[in-house]
């Protein structure tokens, strides 16, 4: 079926900036509403037999991700001192149509009431940003379902005796088990905890004319070339399209939001793939691209109007970033598990999930099992473990024996933690790069090494040979990019209202990881999806009654 | 409780493998390329184990090399990084998708030739003397850049597709147990075989669609 195609002097009820996990769905959303929609997607558009299973490709050399050349960024973790450009981004994200939904791992935890209320429950934390969402878990929970069905979630439901209310079970069982789920589940239940099979965001059966997953094992950091994951490049963007009012335009490098006298969003400012600047036209705009994009763009679409940035009467536009701290531990067993099959996780446990005032700091979180990919396993090597040499090779040798347990945890909000503008870097098209700084929150660190020490406990108590302790360090960055354009009532405080519309600019809209208030116990691409579903019918109904 | 470590070793955890790359500025169709001319030269110099046919280092450049990453992950019972042809992969990547590391290379490349012939008190190059005096000289330098960029590229062009030149016959997978396939069924491993199904736990009662 030919796509709608739209001129760029037309204009279209909606801009969405980006394709991934909430711009896919704001897509299918708005434009099911009738509304006339273009999504501008950075990266290409591939097909399903484009993705291959090509690790050097896809984990090392920037396949589908952001490129530390064309699109760099400085990094530092003290405000005070300059950025630097690293080898690598401290930020990582897919430019592709579907966004980082097409490289991401489908863990899809639904967030407990507790992280909305956080705040309240527990009081202040002295020097952080720690505050409550302005919704509720109640509020969002017909959303979280609507995920699970529309989108493709396999799990089931009631299996985890810390799972919050739910209106529906999972639309598909829960994929295959695998070694490291069996030894995972065999260790906590002898420590009387509950592991349960993960939600996961994968077809463990053919479903909705996608096929059931093949068990391939390279989900994270990879395409699925059957569509089995549930990424929004095989689920939402089709359905937009098919409405016959949607246009996803790949190879669309939106650099400015376009303003006029009155302060109200003209449209968007792009760069085609022939990098010629062009300007598509719309009634409103709406930013899907991702927590750390999001807040460049705003960063970099100034105005004497807007003279900090776009919707920053606040100051908080790209503040408040946060990742998932999170420790772990490595372990080989006695018989192979060979881990590179089957998808990356199938047993997860949420006895952490909720703070433990006794242990005198705050953090929350979960655990799971699962393995590195054959390069990351080489090239991530014990500090201990010879580093060449027979002993190195021995290391190697034990691949297929090897699993992890790794932790997902909390990070506080500090606002010192940012995505902001480099004053001198600039990307491959001349416009100014991201700086980031980032540094953990001292209880980040002290509950990522209690999880480390808890997949510790597990991995012995499932009769691991050897267990090597993982590394808790600073953060330097990561994948789960949160919290950048915080939502809130208080104009003062955040930057949109609990509809994702921006408090300063009427006809502005965002939503993705950068309206997260707190950053949840890891996997937050679930709430990142409930949210844009949620946001998608509200802006539908906004743009019906002339609002905006 | 004291679980039993046998040593306590700092571990990055699985969630940190997208770490380790260098500066990298490239596209698919300079990837595509690199794997395209690699697959060709690694052909070209399959006939043997002997390093030919290079089209970014020179075969003096290559002997040594090789002899380098050879020690990194040594041959025996097992293939290593000579039988693997890793040398292929090195050439490749260091005229394509690492070129921007090439020129620290050459000059890593001749300090390590320089420093080793100081040490030793001979001409006689670090590929042609016996293993032992290898071994000892490689724990020597064993933390410089560029035994650290030799053991990256060996690593890589061991497990890395074929198509760039390296992990020839597969022997990079055959060593590490990976056997490339598209699909899988369960039971995927040894523990997975015999599992009894999800038990629930009392108070909870699962639900299905």
């Amino acid at each position: 079926m030919a796509t709608r195609k739209y001129k760029t002097s037309e204009t279209v009820d909606f801009v969405i900036v980006g394709s991934g996990a909430a711009g896919g769905i704001m897509a299918r959303e708005l434009s099911m509403a009738g509304n006339s929609v273009v999504v501008m997607e950075q990266g290409p558009r591939m097909a399903p037999g484009q993705f291959e299973h090509d690790e050097l490709k896809y984990r090392q050399l920037s396949g589908i991700t952001n490129n530390p050349v064309l699109n760099p960024q400085t990094f530092r973790n003290d405000p005070a001192k300059p950025a630097v450009r690293e080898g690598r981004n401290s930020l990582t994200y897919a430019r592709v149509v579907g966004g980082s939904s097409v490289h991401f791992t489908a863990n899809f935890w639904r967030f407990h009431e507790i992280d909305f209320n956080e705040r309240s429950v527990l009081g202040p934390i002295s020097g952080t940003g720690f505050a409550d969402w302005p919704i509720s878990y109640s509020e969002l929970e017909p959303y979280y379902t609507k995920v699970e069905w529309e989108i493709g979630v396999s799990g089931l439901a009631g299996a985890s005796p810390f799972d919050p209310p739910r209106s529906k079970p999972y639309p598909m069982p829960p994929l295959p088990v695998k070694s490291s789920g069996v030894l995972f589940e065999r260790g906590a239940r002898k420590l009387g905890l509950h592991p349960f099979p993960a939600p996961m965001a994968i077809a463990s059966v053919p479903y909705r004319g996608r096929a059931a997953c093949v068990q391939c094992g390279l989900c994270n950091g990879f395409g699925c070339e059957v569509m089995a994951k549930s990424s929004s490049v095989w689920t939402m963007i089709p359905e937009a399209e098919a409405t016959g009012k949607c246009e996803v335009r790949a190879e669309s490098y939106v650099f400015r939001v376009g303003m006029n006298a009155r302060g109200r969003a003209t449209g968007v400012h792009y760069f085609d793939a022939d990098r010629k600047e062009q300007f598509q036209k719309a009634r409103a705009v709406v930013v899907c691209a991702n927590g750390s994009e999001t807040p460049r763009l705003l960063l970099n679409s100034a105005t004497d109007a807007f003279p900090s940035g776009l919707a920053n009467s606040s100051g908080v536009v790209g503040k408040y970033l946060m990742f998932n701290q999170g420790g772990g531990a490595q372990a080989l067993f006695e018989h192979p598990l060979n881990e590179y099959k089957g998808v990356a996780v199938t047993r997860i446990l949420h006895d952490y999930y909720d703070v433990d005032p006794k242990r005198g700091y705050y953090g929350g979180g979960g655990l799971d099992a699962r393995a590195a990919a054959p390069l990351g396993w080489g090239q991530n090597v014990p500090a201990g473990v010879p580093r060449w040499g027979d002993g190195f090779k021995d290391y190697l040798e034990a691949y297929t024996r090897s699993m992890s347990v790794s932790g997902h945890a909390t990070s506080l909000a500090l606002e010192t933690n940012r995505v902001d503008i480099d004053p001198e870097l600039k990307d491959a098209w001349g416009m100014p790069a991201m700086r980031v700084t980032y540094k953990d929150h001292p209880d980040d660190l002290k509950f990522a090494a209690f999880l480390r020490d808890r997949a510790v406990e597990v991995l012995d108590a499932a009769g691991a040979k050897l267990i090597e302790p993982g590394d808790v360090s600073e953060r330097r960055g990561g994948v789960h990019l949160l919290g950048t354009c915080r939502m809130g009532d208080d104009p003062q405080s955040s930057v949109i209202d609990k509809y994702h519309r921006t408090h300063d600019v009427k006809n502005l809209f965002l939503c993705d990881g950068s309206s997260f208030v707190t950053s949840g116990r890891g996997q937050p691409t679930m709430t990142i999806e409930a949210l844009a579903f949620r946001a998608g019918e509200h802006i539908a109904r906004f743009a019906k009654a002339n609002e905006i | 409780m004291s679980p039993k470590i046998p040593t306590r070793r700092q571990f990055l955890s699985a969630g940190m493998t997208l770490a380790g790359a260098g500066l990298i500025d490239l596209s698919w169709s300079d990837i595509a390329a690199a794997a395209e001319h690699a697959d060709h030269m690694a052909q070209a110099g399959a006939a043997s184990l002997a390093p030919t046919g290079f089209a970014t280092l020179s075969a003096a450049e290559a002997v040594e090399v090789e002899a380098i990453a050879s020690q990194i992950i040594p041959g025996g019972d097992m293939p290593g990084a000579l039988e693997a042809g890793v040398i292929y992969f090195i050439d490749r990547a260091l005229g394509t998708f690492f070129a921007a590391e090439l020129p620290a290379f050459r000059r890593g490349l001749a300090n390590f030739q320089r420093d080793f012939a100081a040490h030793s008190s001979t001409a006689t190059p670090f590929s042609a003397v016996g293993s032992a005096r290898q071994r000892a000289w490689l724990h020597e330098v064993d933390a410089t850049p560029f035994f650290n960029t030799v053991r990256r590229l060996t690593l890589l062009g061991l497990i890395a597709l074929p198509k760039y030149g390296g992990n020839r016959d597969r022997l990079g997978w055959k060593l590490i147990g990976f056997e490339d396939r598209h699909f899988w069924q369960p039971p995927f491993g040894h523990y997975d075989a015999d599992y009894p199904g999800f038990e629930p736990y009392p108070g909870t009662k699962t639900w299905t669609a």
